[in-house]
């Protein structure tokens, strides 16, 4: 009979697509080879005592501190701590979210100015407000911050949690700059 | 048994010669038609087996620098000079490798546009074409990782940029952008260093297995002239190592000369993605197509004006989008300032010159000409062209000489002007060597 011979037909070739199907899916799980996953780095992680800073201070930190020098260094990895002029506490992520180099504090101004093609951040909140970083659209126009706890003896500490992409920015109308600091 | 008897040792090595290339037509390599033409013919034929011979000498130097550059963040920038500076013709090998990129880039662009405007992406010829703008893509690709291997200043503003430009990407830019950085930096120039050495060349092989079309010219003396003017230019523009990396200092630096047109379109402070991505991806997308839009019978760029435009246009805007990426405004204070590409000026000029290069195509260069006049062959008699060898051969060695007297006195780079110049010397003689072997021919 014709007809049964090509229903046949057609589900030997279903039954061959699931075969191969199922042989594929378990490998798709290959792609995750190709995203390096931190292990053995402690997420809260004790930057310094408040007493070591003064209002428009700041201290540069790595995050998540490996105890290797060549992965520690890396821009990715650098962070801030300002206490600014009024005597908040920020945690920024160093890189700026133009091109990636590295802005330092200033803090006469209350700003954070990076070197290389002079985007301006303001110190309370990370914003951009002047060169090509400025120039760039919500949400790539402020640094990332670092959640910080600071315990009942004064000392800080990254817990890991990122408000934003490093070197990409951060929505900072949805969340408040102060809601990134806790007191424990 | 009796071993065949061979009266010269000519005889032996042309029957060793016979044998060989009968073995070889149960190979792959039956298929193609090598041609070593006798006589001067037009580089615009073959420029794509020219660009292949330089793909070939990149191979070679690059493969040669592996052997003393180190993938690793805190190391490739000192490798590199320690190349540059300390190893035994480790400058030669560098400069040739650089130098040997920006003529592939170059050769790649001339040969698209000679095939373009004689309309060889026609006659069923559209494999070949297409394979061939990827290409062209992939040895930019090629380029952009080799040069940020380097990791000085102006490695890190590609990367950066780059990267960025990945990471703005809709949908698929944050989850692509990881996989080529790793967990940063230190994972970024190992993955960097794998594209540039394997998975790139390796895609470019295959594809040129596809794209190399089977009747092949071989033309001795023009490839030798080639590679005789890498050397050359290397010579006389060695390429710098620059500054060392480093993202608390800002410089002001310009990409390689095949970028700064994408530099240009980021320096208008408009949408990141879309002025540097997008726009220059629509060029791509024009090439591409361009087979399957342009269906007419006629192959000569006077008889499709319209086409004939477009191309012009796309040069225009390559060679003016290239120049304002270099320029460069330090009248201006700030480094923002001296960077800025006025977004209304820069785009609406793109509007202008499109029109400009309709006009002049419609208006001067597509009327049709009167037959234009076969060129007369230049033909040197016996005695003259046994001159132009022996002169030539002399001066190849005065060169070599020099070459090796330069480098012996620690000037690398004009010992590579040398032995440019001994090369491209080398190459006229070989022309005036077939020339005269020709005109002295035996009568049969």
């Amino acid at each position: 009979m014709p007809e049964s011979g090509a229903s046949r037909r057609r589900a030997l070739r279903a039954m061959l697509t699931v075969a191969v199907l199922a042989v594929i899916a378990p490998f798709t799980n290959l792609v995750r080879f190709f995203y390096r996953e931190e292990t053995g780095s402690s997420p809260r992680q004790r930057i310094a005592n408040i007493s070591e800073l003064k209002p428009g201070s700041s201290i540069f930190f790595s995050y998540p501190k490996t105890g290797d020098p060549k992965i520690d260094g890396d821009p990715f990895r650098q962070w801030m701590l300002v206490m600014t002029n009024d005597g908040k506490l920020r945690a920024y992520s160093r890189v700026c979210v133009h091109l990636w180099c590295l802005p330092i504090y200033v803090p006469d101004r209350s700003e954070l100015m990076c070197p290389c093609h002079g985007s301006i951040y303001r110190d309370d909140d990370g914003v951009a407000i002047a060169g090509p970083a400025a120039f760039q659209p919500y949400p790539t126009n402020a640094l990332p911050m670092m959640v910080i706890e600071v315990d009942e003896k004064g000392d800080i500490y990254a817990t890991g949690v990122v408000d934003g992409r490093i070197g990409l920015g951060r929505e900072w109308r949805v969340r408040r700059p102060d809601d990134n600091v806790r007191r424990v | 048994m009796s071993a065949p008897r061979y009266k010269t040792f000519k005889e032996a090595v042309d029957a060793l010669i016979k044998w060989t290339v009968e073995r070889l037509e149960r190979t792959p390599f039956a298929a193609f038609k090598f041609t070593f033409p006798k006589q001067y013919i037009s580089p615009y034929g073959y420029l794509g087996t020219l660009t292949a011979i330089v793909f070939l000498v990149l191979g070679v130097s690059g493969a040669i620098l592996m052997f003393y550059y180190s993938p690793s963040v805190d190391l490739a920038f000192s490798s590199v000079r320690e190349i540059q500076d300390s190893v035994p013709f480790g400058f030669v090998m560098r400069q040739v490798h650089y130098h040997a990129s920006n003529f592939m880039v170059l050769l790649a662009v001339f040969h698209l546009y000679y095939q373009y405007f004689s309309g060889r992406y026609k006659i069923k010829n559209e494999v070949l074409w297409v394979t061939g703008i990827i290409l062209g893509i992939l040895t930019v690709l090629e380029a952009y990782t080799g040069y940020n291997l380097i990791l000085n200043q102006r490695a890190m503003l590609a990367i950066n940029i780059g990267m960025g430009l990945t990471f703005s990407a809709p949908v698929l830019g944050p989850t692509v952008a990881p996989i080529l950085m790793g967990g940063g930096y230190f994972d970024l120039i190992v993955r960097f260093y794998a594209l540039h050495v394997f998975i790139i060349p390796l895609l470019m092989l295959l594809l040129l297995a596809v794209h190399v079309p089977r009747a092949l010219i071989i033309d001795m003396p023009m490839i030798v002239g080639v590679l005789g003017a890498i050397f050359v230019v290397a010579g006389m523009f060695p390429a710098e190592i620059g500054i060392r990396f480093d993202p608390s200092k800002g410089l002001v630096e310009v990409p390689e000369w095949y970028l700064t047109s994408i530099y240009a379109f980021l320096r208008t402070g408009s949408e990141r993605f879309w002025s540097g991505a997008l726009l220059p991806l629509l060029f791509a997308i024009f090439f591409l197509i361009v087979p399957f839009v342009d269906k007419s019978k006629k192959l000569s760029w006077r008889d499709r004006p319209f086409f004939a435009a477009m191309g012009i246009a796309s040069i225009v805007m390559i060679i003016v989008t290239t120049v304002w990426g270099f320029y460069v405004d330090f009248s201006q204070r700030t480094v923002f300032d001296q960077l800025y590409v006025e977004p209304v000026i820069y785009y609406s000029s793109f509007g202008i010159m499109t029109l400009a290069s309709f006009f002049v195509t419609y208006r001067y260069l597509v009327k049709p000409r009167g037959k234009p006049a076969p060129a007369k062959p230049v033909v040197l008699t016996p005695g003259a062209g046994l001159a132009a060898v022996a002169v030539t051969m002399a001066l190849v060695i005065v060169f070599g000489y020099l070459a090796v007297l330069t480098y012996a006195q620690n000037m690398p780079n004009i010992s590579m002007f040398h032995m440019g110049m001994s090369l491209i010397l080398l190459g006229m003689m070989l022309h005036f060597y077939r020339h005269t072997s020709q005109t002295t021919a035996k009568p049969r």
